[in-house]
């Protein structure tokens, strides 16, 4: 599991690849978590690009559950983009797709959450 | 050192029983035939069901793990995990509430529901101080995967 980190205006765009499982989710955390106690008012916006996510267990669902608890609580506001299908499938069985909002692409996402950051996105 | 693996079974103590069980049970679906999409599942259903042994059979206490795994036609396969631990059927722990907002939703709970929907059978019994939990898990996928990864 990597994550690669990218700031683009008030978005943190977090892109994640490879498995979230028993073993990465606590490094997954521990990536998220600086990022997590940034995001502490409603124009801070933390962005987690899951396409190159290749499998999850309920081990990673709990470290975003954490992240995002943390962010809303802080006034903040995570979201994700570009799920695989077997990812959002494993989302709707824990009906995490009602509590995490997500966006088919990352463009749709910044597009969403913060005009300036998709500006910086260009044409990528 | 390598897990001791001899006729379709595994024996791993719980401190890494989640990597080797679920490294072993992938390489069973494979040899199995199964398409990479259900090697995914059943490699989250032994992560999902030996990570509970772990924490709720042995609770803090260390212990060991057995996955036994048989091919059957189809093609299927028996996985029987075998546990010494305190009596524990996963199936009857309480089911989270995930119809309330992100406020009040468990940070936990979601690994059952992702098992029940994973599986194709599931049966628990107890037997000489054991919990034995059996699951059988057919060759197509439940999740609707990327076709490519198929």
């Amino acid at each position: 599991m990597e994550c690669k980190i990218q700031n683009l205006a008030n978005v943190v765009l977090i892109e994640v690849e490879g498995r979230i499982d028993h073993g990465t989710a606590p490094a997954f955390g521990s990536a998220l978590l600086p990022h997590v106690e940034g995001c502490t008012d409603e124009n801070k916006k933390l962005l987690l690009d899951f396409g190159k996510v290749t499998y999850m267990s309920s081990a990673g669902l709990r470290v975003l559950m954490i992240a995002a608890k943390g962010c809303r609580k802080q006034g903040g506001k995570m979201v994700l983009a570009a799920l695989q299908p077997t990812i959002q499938e494993i989302f709707k069985i824990g009906r995490f797709d009602m509590v995490l909002e997500t966006f088919s692409t990352v463009r749709d996402a910044l597009a969403a959450i913060s005009p300036a950051a998709a500006a910086l996105y260009g044409d990528r | 050192m390598a897990a001791p693996v001899a006729n379709g079974r595994i024996t791993a103590p719980t401190i890494d029983a989640v990597a080797r069980c679920t490294e072993f049970a992938a390489a069973q679906a494979q040899d199995a035939g199964f398409s990479l999409a259900r090697v995914h599942e059943v490699e989250l259903v032994v992560e999902e069901v030996v990570a509970n042994i772990c924490r709720y059979s042995y609770g803090d206490g260390l212990g060991s793990v057995e996955l036994c795994c048989r091919r059957l036609d189809g093609p299927k396969l028996v996985l029987e995990f075998i546990d010494y631990g305190q009596p524990f059927d996963m199936f009857t722990l309480p089911a989270p509430d995930l119809s309330v907002d992100l406020d009040r939703r468990d940070v936990g709970g979601v690994g059952v529901p992702m098992l029940r929907a994973l599986v194709d059978q599931a049966s628990y019994r107890r037997e000489d101080a054991r919990n034995i939990l059996c699951v059988i898990v057919h060759a197509a996928p439940k999740l609707a995967g990327d076709p490519s990864s198929t």
